[in-house]
């Protein structure tokens, strides 16, 4: 009896400690909204969107309404809490409860939904033929996804207009020119770069412009080599170079002294109060700034890596996607065909101030800094995919190595030794081929 | 009849054991099985692949940077707690004016949840924070610390933040184990003549052994399974220098590996285990009974 009771004891102890240390082993968090089914054989269509975009042009209850009443076709979405967005999709996919449409974005679609596998090509859809910028919506030489806009962000320097105009400066286009323009900002008593790298992401905007630069001029073959394994980040010296500019605009003093402990979400208050002239950012940074101050002038120009650098486009942004085993497939293709209609595309477009990517809808008067990104790099062919397009893998490690760079622990070369190492071990254990 | 009173009692038992088992043991026993295979958010086959991920674990030169930051987060947050809390008990146990007071201020941060403790903390800790210009201001100029972004630092920083927190949790388990010894033994001590420390050493530490227990089996078990604190405050960061084995966990599943997210999940399960289970039964030999 003692025995056994000892015995209970153990049991217990062990059942206790399972559950101190059980954390939440990714159950399948069911955030399905229970499908209204087929009554009277009317068709549902599930649409799948993290909260985060609730302010999505594709999901208003205007536009939701009026394609209802075209088709008879109604919209049911399955709003999916931020954080779990991903890890939901995933889940969904794999076990085949998918929805009929999914809003996502294009990079990290390849990244985390296995995009060849799970999604519905769209090269033959009606409105394919009208789309003016097929690479912000294709991936593979396909396109996966459907947007009405060709403007999905773009990554450069974001700077305040005002100061530079004051301190009468110009655009640079060399990095020693901007190394110039720095000082001159600096000399004039603001912090001429604002750099919020406790989000380590944030360091990643610099490289992942510059590189993707440098390789579209010289070696346009790179992204295809080196996700199969014939080419390493480390083969590029200029890569070092990159991460080598970057680094010394922090030692040369032309930032903000903490930069390991400033974070994105002070950015705009930076920017507000005119403290820093100056960041490697993507433009949504501009809306936010303007949200809170229209009259402040910002802009954007190419991270100035090289001699007369491209623009870099962000491949990231809200797509909606059509999964290969979704349910209503034909009606979930009507929905997109629906978007795509030149009145419901043009009023889309006009509500968001959007740059069409329809040749037959007009891009309405855009705020100042879009019109420059219009005129000076987008209809003249100077933007660049940055290297998140061409990405099969997850990037947080890199962003902390770059973030270790600044802390002192790694040098450019160990950087991006360290990636390759891991970036390697990442692309085998997805099982990508010569890996 | 007796019999059947006993198994009434199980009875009642039951329906929580099988709530608990549906949602603790089957899931602890799953993950068990998803370690030893190769399970990916972007695969639906499964394949058994024996060892690999624990193979992958001990070659990973962050994951063991993980696991030693874990220990010193252990090591010193169990020290200090029971350390600081046990001081706190023998001090505010006796007799005061502001006994109750001082006893809400110590305990008030325990009450907090740890993710506000961490958010308050995280611009105080800051270079150019309110920590900094404190000692500035004393004339400690030499001790202000990059504390949150010094990678041979920053993961005593956040230990000693767990245990401004906590201390006062473990002080007031030590005070009511304090008032449950009787006040006949110090007495007779006394008439024989024992000094303070003797009576602390001889009388206070041997019947405080039950909160001490408990005390060292939370604050250990609580120190190995840290989380909550490294990821507001710095994310595994600057780099991975403050890493530990609960941020990797996400780390890993946020890569899409999840059978080596549930491998390393099972390695921290063992790893409690086998230092906690030992250490609960060496403890209760050594508790007397008044």
């Amino acid at each position: 009896m003692h025995k056994r009771k000892k015995a209970a004891s153990m049991v217990l102890a062990s059942l206790l400690s399972i559950s101190l240390t059980a954390c939440g082993s990714g159950g399948t968090d069911s955030v399905t909204s229970a499908s209204n089914g087929n009554k009277n054989s009317k068709v549902t269509l599930e649409l799948a969107i993290s909260k985060s975009s609730q302010d999505s042009a594709f999901i208003q209850q205007d536009i939701l309404d009026e394609f209802e009443k075209q088709t008879n076709i109604s919209v049911n979405l399955q709003l999916i809490p931020a954080e779990q967005t991903t890890t939901v999709l995933q889940t969904k996919l794999a076990v085949d409860e998918t929805p009929d449409i999914i809003q996502y974005n294009l990079a990290s679609a390849i990244t985390d939904l296995n995009l060849e596998r799970n999604f519905e090509i769209l090269d033959n859809e009606s409105w394919a033929s009208r789309i003016v910028n097929k690479d912000v919506l294709s991936a593979a030489g396909h396109i996966y996804s459907f947007h009405v806009s060709q403007d999905t962000g773009m990554q450069g320097v974001v700077y305040n207009k005002q100061i530079f105009a004051d301190l009468g400066l110009s655009i640079p286009t060399s990095y020693e020119q901007f190394l110039a323009i720095c000082e001159k900002i600096k000399a004039g008593g603001i912090t001429p770069v604002f750099m919020p790298y406790k989000d380590a992401w944030a360091a990643n905007i610099w490289p992942a412009a510059a590189f993707a630069d440098f390789v579209a001029k010289n070696d346009p073959s790179f992204f295809d080599e080196l996700n199969s394994n014939k080419k390493k980040w480390s083969d590029i010296p200029e890569f070092k170079t990159f991460l080598e500019q970057q680094y010394e605009v922090y030692t040369k003093g032309y930032t903000n002294t903490d930069v390991l402990s400033d974070s994105y979400d002070m950015a705009v208050g930076k920017f507000l109060n005119k403290e820093v002239a100056m960041m490697f950012m993507g433009d949504w940074l501009i809306e936010g700034v303007a949200e809170q101050d229209p009259s402040m002038e910002l802009g954007v120009f190419p991270i100035p890596s090289s001699d007369d650098a491209k623009l870099g486009a962000s491949p990231l942004g809200g797509q909606l996607f059509i999964p290969k085993k979704a349910k209503h497939l034909d009606e979930a293709k009507q929905f997109l065909d629906f978007i795509a209609s030149k009145e419901i595309a043009q009023q889309i477009v006009d509500a968001k101030g959007y740059v069409s990517n329809f040749s037959d809808v007009t891009t309405p008067e855009l705020p100042a800094y879009k019109q420059d990104i219009v005129d000076n790099y987008i209809l003249p062919k100077k933007t660049v995919l940055t290297t998140d397009a061409y990405m099969l893998v997850d990037r947080s490690e890199l962003y902390r190595l770059l973030q270790d760079q600044f802390a002192g622990g790694l040098t450019p070369e160990e950087v991006l030794k360290s990636w390759d190492e891991k970036f390697s071990q990442l692309m085998q254990d997805k099982g990508v081929s010569g890996f | 009849m007796k019999r059947a009173k006993n198994l009434y009692s199980y009875y009642m038992v039951f329906p929580a054991l099988l709530i608990y088992s549906i949602f603790f043991v089957v899931p602890a026993i799953a993950a068990f099985y998803y370690s030893f295979t190769d399970w990916r958010l972007d695969r639906i086959d499964l394949k058994f692949i024996g060892w690999d991920n624990f193979e992958k674990i001990f070659s990973d030169k962050t994951l063991i940077l993980a696991l030693k930051n874990t220990a010193i987060f252990a090591v010193v947050t169990v020290a200090g707690k029971n350390i600081i809390g046990l001081l706190l008990a023998v001090a505010l146990n006796m007799r005061l004016k502001t006994k109750n007071l001082l006893r809400a201020i110590f305990y008030s941060p325990s009450i907090l949840s740890i993710l506000v403790i961490s958010i308050l903390f995280t611009p105080m800790l800051r270079t150019e924070g309110t920590i900094n210009r404190v000692l500035e201001a004393v004339g400690l100029h030499s001790l202000s610390q990059a504390w949150l972004t010094n990678p041979s630092l920053v993961i005593w920083t956040i230990a000693i933040v767990s245990i401004w927190q906590s201390a006062g949790f473990q002080m007031a388990i030590y005070l009511a184990g304090l008032q449950s010894i009787s006040q006949e033994y110090y007495e007779a001590a006394k008439i024989d003549g024992a000094s303070s420390w003797k009576s602390f050493f001889k009388i206070t530490l041997p019947l405080l052994l039950p909160a001490i227990n408990i005390n060292l089996m939370l604050t250990l078990i609580g120190g190995l399974k840290v989380f909550s604190e490294v990821y507001v405050m710095t994310g595994g960061g600057p780099g991975n220098a403050s890493q530990v084995v609960g941020t990797i966990i996400l780390r890993s599943f946020g890569e899409g590996n999840w059978g080596l997210g549930t491998a390393v999940n099972t390695l921290l399960f063992v790893v409690v285990t086998i230092i906690a289970i030992p250490l609960l039964i060496f403890m209760r030999r050594k508790e007397v009974t008044e």
